[in-house]
């Protein structure tokens, strides 16, 4: 039943009609459409929801709103006034703090709520401020600095002139530098397109939207580790008063995988029950709680089976199987995934004759993404049997050939949408559950269907880091050259195949360079077990070798007394050079980088020579920027972008990519702006939507800036030329004559004799007719080995990366402290400095949150005297937290001053030199602290993560020896 | 978004009144701050057909000294109240050391001393969804008859996780109560809790007590206090264990001593047999002899993050540092 009472919100006094049992946030989002407070976990763990109460920051998800009558309520919409954004939304946007934006505005008020208190905060006390708003994307490297800028802009009165809110004012004093020597936009530290409407809580992300009669839809997932499905009882939920319509597996019979010919999954199991957490059956209802009390009354009969939790259990004799069947029907009798095993010289021999050998068992755990918004789909159906999905994606290309496959749609019958994103690192790169049973269900019930997961629904979603066991081999001459690497590598790929084929390559093929390794063979297997599914998070696949091969590099150098630093530069691959396994790497920036953390973190004065329980440790990496082969074989190119000009003086560029907050939308316009000469300020990018774009393979393997970045650059180029030749015309002189500045073509003889660029658009559709347009595509040339499997790996461009990170160790309780993170990365060319540093930050973050505090744990099972009374041990596969208090991200708190520096390397083949920045950068974290904690306190870690535990244990075990 | 039963909201005045509407309200519940109540009524832990809202009782949120010195909290203080207070910075430090280290600062905000000394018992087991627990087919304290922590259909191990609770049973407090038709109850805070972790069992005073304040004796001259609490990551995390110090010094001799163990167990509990070692100076032999005692009374149960084993440890290390830190002062401030 609903009550009618007053809230007064931003001034304004609201007269709500909620049921009691509603949160503030319930009634913000959904019952005002205030939808810039934001959802993250809904049970008071993130922070998201942020809002202030008469002046101070409380978490809107953990009060009733009919208890906050009487209060002065401020939500991030009421930020901003009449002259427009407050100083913190435009510090916020001014120092690149937002990427994906979804923290930001709980961030923003928190931040908002500690200058009202305290003008002139210190470092700590920002630090502190901000420690109960986790952010997945930044490592709160500049929001902090955004706090301090937002400080000094106020006093400073900068904003006097706030009347342009306009998406590239350039009054804003902080953060813009100059362009890079030769360009016009290009290396400039410009704005993102989309910051400021992020930073007042405007930009619209998927759960922000409603459609008119929309339905809410809710899944049953199975509570078994591995069951079979006898019947499913849907009646009761049916009977419900106000339930439009259920699915269940037997609707959507069609297996589904994000790479086509491995299908082993369906939108609801058919079968068997795969994991806790795999989904039965959905729902759809007038209201969330009609939904979720129809789920409840849905009845399924299981026959429970035995499941495999670890891959030891999978890969043992007569173990039960995950799948009974591989993807093209046949009976499988195990249950290995995916094997590869590949070898490229003489490794026997070169372990023979080396000077010095580290051999050993390493284990990565695994980890999750945990972007701050939870996946969500809504979708809606035309009269005419069109269909339309919002998504939060970051592939909807594949997206869109999963739809139509599964639902048995022709494609061009189907329109995808990715609204604003909220952060994604690999964790919305395929088809999920959500998806279709939105668009069946909405199909079923005639109206608008919206499906949110809950943070618990993340969790299962998953897709995340795989767990990986290790042997290894590293030998080395005497001088330190790498002669042989020898890796057997296990891979713990949960229930599902997901990317499994490429994941198990990658964790092999990618581990060959920055370093050159003299020979190198690897055997790589991914094994299924009765858990969520792993897949792609940041690094895909490659993270995990990374520490092995970095942490067994150390000792080599120990055992071989020489600096870790030397023994990596002695191994460092050159410009040009090929790798082991046969792929090219056009530009190779890794000893600048190992210059650059050497000299900023004093690493000669200062390795190996700090006092017991602090220490340095390096590390390097290397990664693809996109991969050469597209998931599905096909001629067509990887990526098209067009511009479109408009006689208003607007481009409008359409592009396909999913900007995740990354920031490829800002990063399409620098480029069209440079290539153009037209002011970034008069450049609209449309992304996201498959029916107006051309397509772009999506937002994974650190693809966009390089491939839609050389498809925007031909573009722009070509719409260039057409206007220069126009404005010739006009001038009456020789195109060769003319030169772009910004806004203007001109003379290059005399710069005043010219044309502005919205006149020649226009000179240009007068002569040319209507549209004034140019398109531009990216295709991969042939590359890889010449071998099977060589392609897989093959990029056109390969980043570099070093770190050295600095810990302290307590000896007595075991717990590690990052105390700062240096990190250099070759990313060809920054065409943002922002950009990049920013992806570095948030990289060196995540890899740092990894090492030291997640794990993505599950039960394996009591022991027998304290098993529940029962056939089954129904802990088995049980999620050990699927939440953001257990599953412990770091806090502002946790992260330490990360140090970015770029090195510039200039790739021949990149958009004006560029290549990846998104995910090289986190590699090299996970091994940089594991060498930095044996500097501190002398033992070599080789399980993560990093646990006080772990540490405590391997001091006693020293002690011991 | 996650769903929370439905039930009416009551907003009463005065503690007289909300008190009675809890008594006539049968599956009533009171809710303060909301920030441990909200989250387990999405986990559908509880399902009571009305709340009581005690945000609008007036007079329960100050920080009161008796002329005797003795300190008198309100139970709607919020905890960024007592973080920030002077008066318990200069008097019982502990006491805001152990309210500053909760949660994050929006919880702290939020959240009451009321809600923290009565915040539920956690645990692994527990402290999920509603499908989760399906999934195991429910425990001991909610909706199953099997504790899986220690295996056990009797004992309910779901630790008590509040932060002020073991500082404030280290500083002697009292709580006072008002119980139904009037009554006033007053009782030391140890004896709130009983051996039982089930929401229902876990207190001593029948479910209608309204906390409305928690009594500190005066500290006294020579007093000192710390708070140590041991957690995975710096921010928005409950204790894996914590260690609260008490003491008063007289020159070097230590002449009252006490030491609680928190997030271990479903009570608090005392490090018991230091009164031998009052009077002592606090040397270093002192100290260890002390974490010694404290290691061995300690019984930390797999309900939480961090393997018990070293979380026993850690009650040697944290208490050797918190009486070291003790000794060592400037305390108080
Ligand atoms: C992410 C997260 C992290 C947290 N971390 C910590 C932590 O580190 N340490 C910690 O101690 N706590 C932590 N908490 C819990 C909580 O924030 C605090 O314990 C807080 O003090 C609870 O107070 P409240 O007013 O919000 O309680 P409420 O949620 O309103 O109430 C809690 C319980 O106490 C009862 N109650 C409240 N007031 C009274 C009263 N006056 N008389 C009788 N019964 C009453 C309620 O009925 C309810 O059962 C955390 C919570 C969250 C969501
Ligand atoms: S949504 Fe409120 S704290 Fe996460
Ligand atoms: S910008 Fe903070 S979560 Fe994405």
């Amino acid at each position: 039943m609903k009550q009618v009472y007053p809230l007064t919100i931003n001034g304004d006094v609201h007269e709500v009609a909620a049921p009691p049992h509603w949160s503030l946030l319930e009634v913000l989002r959904y019952g005002l459409g205030l939808t810039g407070t934001k959802q993250g976990c809904d049970k008071g763990d993130c922070g998201a929801c942020t809002v202030l109460r008469d002046g101070e920051p409380i978490l809107a998800c953990c009060v009733l709103a009919i208890s906050q009558q009487g209060h002065e309520l401020i939500t991030i919409e009421g930020l901003a006034d009449a002259d427009g954004p407050s100083p913190v939304q435009r510090a916020f946007d001014a120092c690149g703090a937002l990427q994906c934006g979804f923290c930001q505005p709980g961030m923003i008020l928190s931040a908002h709520a500690l200058l009202a208190r305290d003008p002139d905060p210190e470092e700590a006390t920002i630090v502190e401020a901000l420690s109960g708003n986790l952010c997945r994307c930044t490592g709160y490297t500049k929001i902090v600095e955004a706090v301090r800028a937002a400080r000094d802009l106020r006093e400073a009165k900068v904003f006097a002139d706030r009347a342009d809110p306009g998406p590239f004012p350039r009054h804003l004093p902080v953060a813009h530098g100059p362009p890079a020597e030769g360009f016009q936009v290009i290396g400039s530290r410009g704005r993102k397109a989309d910051a400021i409407a992020k930073a007042t809580g405007a930009a619209q992300y998927t759960d922000d939207l409603a459609l008119p009669r929309m339905a809410h839809g809710s899944i049953l997932r199975s509570p078994y580790a591995h069951a079979r499905i006898r019947s499913i009882d849907t009646s009761a939920a049916e009977a419900m008063p106000g339930v439009f319509a259920v699915v269940i597996g037997a609707d959507m019979p069609t297996p589904y995988c994000v790479i086509p010919w491995t299908a082993d999954e369906h939108a609801l199991a058919v079968d068997k029950v795969r994991y806790i957490g795999d989904a039965v059956a959905a729902v759809a209802a007038v209201d969330e709680d009609t939904a979720e009390a129809a789920v409840q009354r849905i009845v399924v009969d299981y026959e429970v089976l035995q499941p495999v939790i670890t891959p030891a259990e999978a890969l043992a004799e007569g173990a039960p199987l995950v799948h009974d069947h591989d993807w093209k029907g046949r009976a499988r009798r195990d249950n290995v995934c995916k094997t590869v095993e590949l070898s490229f010289g003489e490794v026997d021999q070169a372990l023979a004759d080396a000077a010095a050998v580290v051999e050993g068992d390493w284990s990565y755990s695994g980890s999750t993404h945990a972007p701050i918004e939870p996946h969500c789909a809504i979708a809606t159906w035309d009269p005419d049997g069109r269909l339309t999905l919002y998504s939060a994606t970051q592939v909807m290309h594949y997206l869109h050939r999963e739809l139509a496959r599964v639902l048995g749609l022709p494609p061009d019958r189907i329109r995808v949408i990715q609204p604003t994103l909220g952060g994604a690192f690999g964790g919305k790169s395929e088809p999920f559950d959500l998806e279709f049973c939105a668009a069946l269900l909405s199909k079923r019930a005639g109206r608008p269907v919206k499906i949110l997961y809950t943070r618990e629904e993340v969790f299962y979603a998953h897709r995340g880091r795989h767990p990986m066991d290790f042997h290894l081999r590293i030998a080395a001459d005497a001088e330190g050259h790498i002669t042989a690497v020898d890796n057997d590598i296990v891979l713990d790929g949960g229930a599902y195949h997901s990317f499994g084929l490429v994941t198990t390559y990658y964790a092999g093929q990618l581990l060959p360079g920055p370093l050159r390794f003299g020979s190198y063979r690897f055997r790589s297997q991914r094994v299924y077990t009765n858990k969520p599914c792993c897949g792609p998070k940041r690094g895909h696949g490659s993270v995990q070798p990374r520490f092995p091969l970095e942490t067994a590099l150390d000792e080599l150098a120990q055992q071989l007394h020489l600096d870790p630093i030397e023994i990596r530069r002695r191994n460092a691959m050159a410009d040009g050079e090929r790798t082991i396994n046969g792929q090219h790497v056009p530009s190779c920036g890794i000893l600048q980088c190992l210059d650059a953390v050497e000299a900023a973190s004093g690493w000669r004065e200062r390795f190996g020579q700090l006092p017991f329980g602090r220490g340095l440790g390096i590390a390097t990496s290397m990664y693809i920027s996109g991969t050469a082969y597209p998931i599905y074989p096909n001629e067509m190119p990887q990526s098209g972008v067009t511009v479109l000009a408009d006689r208003s003086g607007r481009l409008t560029v359409f592009s396909g990519t999913n900007d995740i907050g990354q920031g490829s939308d800002a990063v399409l316009a620098y480029i069209i702006a440079e290539e153009t000469g037209a002011l970034p300020e008069h450049i609209r990018v449309v992304s996201g939507d498959t029916e107006l774009t051309p397509v772009d393979l999506g937002a994974y393997s650190s693809r966009v800036t390089y491939m839609a970045g050389l498809a925007a650059q031909e573009a722009g180029r070509a719409l260039r030329g057409l206007l220069i030749e126009v404005v010739a015309e006009t001038l009456q002189c020789d195109p060769a004559a003319l030169i772009v500045v910004p806004g203007r073509y001109v003379l290059a003889s005399d710069p005043d004799t010219g044309v502005e660029v919205a006149d020649a658009l226009r000179m240009a559709e007068a002569k040319l007719g209507t549209p004034v347009s140019r398109s531009g595509g990216y295709r991969t040339r042939e590359l890889g080995g010449d071998y099977r499997g060589g392609t897989i790996g093959a990029s056109p461009a390969y980043s570099a990366t070093a770190h050295v990170a600095e810990v302290t160790v307590d000896p007595d309780t075991g717990v590690v402290r990052i105390e700062h993170v240096w990190a250099a990365h070759d990313c060809g060319r920054a065409i943002n400095p922002t950009l990049v540093e920013g992806q570095i930050e948030g990289s060196v973050y995540m890899g740092l949150s990894e090492a030291l505090y997640e794990d993505m744990a599950y039960h394996e099972g009591m022991e027998a005297r304290r098993r529940a009374p029962g056939e089954h041990d129904r802990t088995r596969g049980l999620h050990l937290g699927p939440n953001l208090l257990d599953y412990r991200i770091a806090t502002s708190l946790d992260t330490p001053p990360i140090t970015a520096s770029l090195v510039e390397s200039i790739d021949p083949g990149g958009p004006y030199g560029a290549k990846e920045a998104g995910e090289g950068p986190l590699h090299p974290a996970i091994p940089a602290i594991a060498n930095a904690i044996h500097d501190a306190v002398g033992i070599r870690l080789r399980t993560m993560p990093f646990t006080p535990q772990r540490v405590l244990a391997a001091l006693r075990q020293a002690e011991g020896a | 978004m996650l769903r929370m039963p439905e039930f009416e909201v009551h907003h009463p005045t005065t503690p007289e009144e909300a008190v009675a509407l809890r008594a006539e309200l049968p599956g009533s519940m009171y809710v303060a701050g909301g920030t441990d109540l909200l989250p387990n009524l999405k986990h559908r832990l509880h399902e009571p057909p009305h709340l009581i809202a005690l945000s609008r009782l007036s007079g329960l949120d100050r920080i009161e000294q008796d002329p005797d010195g003795s300190l008198i909290l309100g139970a709607s203080t919020p905890l960024a109240a007592l973080a920030g207070s002077e008066l318990l910075a200069a008097s019982v430090p502990g006491l805001v050391e152990a309210a500053a280290s909760i949660a994050g600062p929006q919880h702290r905000r939020m959240g009451t001393l009321g809600g923290n000394v009565m915040l539920d018992t956690r645990c692994l087991f527990y402290n999920q969804s509603r499908p989760w627990r399906q999934a195991v087919g429910g425990c001991l304290k909610k909706d199953g008859d099997w504790c899986h922590v220690i295996g056990s259909a009797k004992a309910c191990v779901a630790a008590q996780s509040s932060d002020t609770v073991p500082m404030l049973v280290a500083l002697d407090a009292r709580l006072r109560a008002l119980l139904p038709g009037g009554e006033r109850r007053e009782l030391p805070l140890l004896e709130l809790f009983s051996r039982d972790g089930r929401f229902e069992q876990r207190h001593t005073l029948p479910p209608e007590a309204l906390i409305t304040h928690v009594h500190v004796p005066s500290p006294g001259a020579g007093h000192r206090s710390t708070y140590r609490k041991v957690r995975a990551r710096s921010a928005v995390d409950y204790p894996q264990l914590s260690i609260a110090l008490a003491a008063t010094l007289e020159g070097e001799r230590c002449t009252a001593l006490q030491v609680v163990i928190g997030a271990m167990l479903p009570q608090p509990r005392p490090v018991p047999g230091l009164h031998a070692l009052i009077g002592e100076a606090l040397t270093d032999e002192v100290c260890e002899a002390i974490a010694e005692k404290a290691y061995k009374a300690a019984r930390p149960q797999p309900q939480l993050h961090g393997e018990p084993s070293w979380r026993r440890h850690l009650c040697r290390i944290e208490t050797r540092r918190g009486l070291q830190q003790l000794r060592s002062g400037p305390q108080p401030r």
